[in-house]
């Protein structure tokens, strides 16, 4: 297995309790992982080391068999210039305009790029998702839905090889949702390393190669979808039943909604 | 009753992180500084925060400065030409405006109208995009939260300081000269002869090293502030009451240290 990213032993303490602890797991290149577990359990945060944007206090995290402490600033702008993160709230800039949050990636690490051209990009990237006609507003005008959509636009404009994703699918209409789904497979078709927060039973059953089941800061279960699915361990099975609860009013069988990770970018 | 062993081992704690502050300012301050140094060849993006940021600091605030020192100006020439001549001193008017306005109250007074205006909407700003986790979200694209936020933010704020200063010179002058009409006429010519004459080169050199310094000072406190926000929007208030505090406490003993240097 191709790992792209490596957690060993990664443990992060926040407000005097520990967020996650002694997590390790990897996440192969090229393959889509989903995190699951209830809510608090540590899921974002984990997406947040594993993106290099919170610093563990103990363990080591590991890009293409390198640590990410060791990587130079050049190694770290080539990873971050790859790499693409959606925020579970947006997290778009407040005091930009929906053109300015997708231009602002493309300006700094395409300079000299002709403005007619990032317009042209940005114009392009939201008319898949339907947003053209909100390039100049900004996000405190949007909904919160519209806001999770520009994110997504903003983590994926420079068409990364490694995508995150927390919680994606929240407060987005149907219509929206299919969208972004085609974009996500597009991307998988392409080889992009997908690793994602949901409690979305349909999206983790659309993308999932690779789960992960986190529970108290710490992994239950990591590994192909098929495996988790088989897993005959009580915390997994309480957990995914809970995380997938809605879903499972329609399902006799809870675990089915997951498919077997057979999935294009496999 | 705490004993002397708690006593002790308190003010251990509250030295150790004391220290530890300190030593995380320093270094937060020499990387704004190593990242300002090559500022001029980054790329556009930030240069553009730059500009804002001394729109912002410079040119909004002229009024207001404009105001400040043509009032100063005004006090001065009506206080001092009211009682010098009675003591034969009535020339000492052009000294008594150079200390006061350019090499004492100008940059000071531009300084707290700087403390006002943009060091708490630096600490508010920086505070509300770390709370909102804008700062994460510039990381996660690859933009140096430092050389793309607070290092044009240092800049924008000390080249304002310095222009303000000049500008507040200017019209504080300028100023008393329009009132002197009112009270003493005088040629315009013989008005700026004796104040040229009345003025050196420290005056100014003071003047100006004291609008860098004041402005390094004021950003320096509102960025620090800023980004020590945490997690919580009652933080944010919080951090800019600290950065108004810090930066008029540093700057008065900055200005009191540089006036002496100047004395010595």
């Amino acid at each position: 297995m191709d790992v792209q990213i490596e957690l060993r032993n990664v443990s992060l303490i926040t407000e005097d309790y520990s967020a996650i602890e002694d997590v390790s797991v990897v996440f192969p290149r090229g393959r889509s992982t989903v995190i699951m577990g209830p809510s608090g359990c540590g899921k974002s945060t984990l997406l947040k080391v594993a993106a290099g944007l919170l610093v563990p206090d103990r363990g080591r995290v590991y890009i293409g068999g390198r640590a990410l402490m060791d990587l130079s600033e050049r190694q770290m702008q080539e990873f971050r210039r790859a790499s693409g993160f959606m925020f579970q709230d947006a997290a778009l800039w407040a005091n930009k305009s929906v053109y300015e949050n997708l231009a602002l990636p493309i300006e700094y690490h395409e300079p000299g790029q002709p403005a007619s051209a990032t317009r042209r990009r940005v114009v392009e990237q939201l008319r898949t998702l339907g947003l053209e006609d909100s390039i100049d507003l900004r996000p405190a005008q949007l909904s919160t839905g519209e806001q999770k959509l520009v994110s997504f636009l903003r983590a994926t404009v420079l068409g990364p090889s490694l995508l995150f994703l927390d919680e994606p699918t929240t407060s987005i209409d149907h219509t929206s949702l299919e969208r972004m789904m085609q974009r996500i497979e597009e991307l998988q078709e392409r080889g992009c390393t997908i690793i994602a927060v949901t409690h979305d039973a349909h999206l983790a059953a659309m993308i999932a190669n690779h789960l992960v089941v986190l529970k108290s800061g710490r992994v239950l279960e990591a590994a192909d979808v098929a495996v988790v699915r088989r897993s005959t361990n009580p915390q997994v099975i309480e957990i995914l039943t809970q995380v997938l609860s809605d879903a499972a009013a329609y399902d006799t069988d809870i675990l089915d909604l997951l498919g077997d990770g057979d999935h294009p970018s496999q | 009753m705490v004993s002397w062993h708690e006593m002790i081992a308190r003010l251990g704690r509250w030295f150790s992180v004391a220290v530890g502050n300190f030593l995380y300012a320093t270094g937060f301050l020499l990387n704004i500084g190593r990242q300002s140094l090559p500022f001029v060849r980054h790329r556009g993006v930030a240069r553009r925060v730059l500009v804002m940021q001394i729109l912002f600091t410079a040119v909004e605030a002229m009024g207001i400065i404009s105001l400040i020192s043509v009032g100063l100006g005004a006090v001065i020439v009506v206080q001092g030409l009211s009682i010098l001549p009675k003591f034969g001193q009535g020339k000492l008017i052009y000294t008594i405006l150079t200390i006061v306005i350019t090499r004492e109250l100008g940059p000071l007074l531009t300084a707290f109208v700087i403390i006002a205006r943009s060091a708490t909407a630096i600490a508010t700003e920086l505070g509300n995009m770390v709370v909102s986790h804008e700062i994460e979200a510039y990381r996660s694209v690859g933009i140096d939260p430092i050389s793309y936020l607070a290092v044009p933010r240092f800049l924008g704020v000390t080249i304002s300081s310095v222009l303000l200063t000049i500008y507040f010179n200017f019209f504080g002058l300028f100023g008393s000269y329009v009132v002197t009409q009112f009270i003493k006429p005088i040629q315009l010519q013989e008005y700026f002869q004796n104040l040229l004459a009345s003025m050196t080169v420290i005056d100014v050199v003071s003047s100006l090293v004291k609008g860098f310094v004041f402005g390094a000072i004021i950003s320096f406190s509102a960025i620090y502030q800023g980004l020590k926000v945490r997690v919580s929007t009652t933080e944010i208030p919080q951090v800019a009451i600290r950065a108004v505090s810090q930066s008029f406490a540093l700057c008065i003993l900055a200005d009191a240290i540089i006036t002496l240097v100047y004395y010595l």
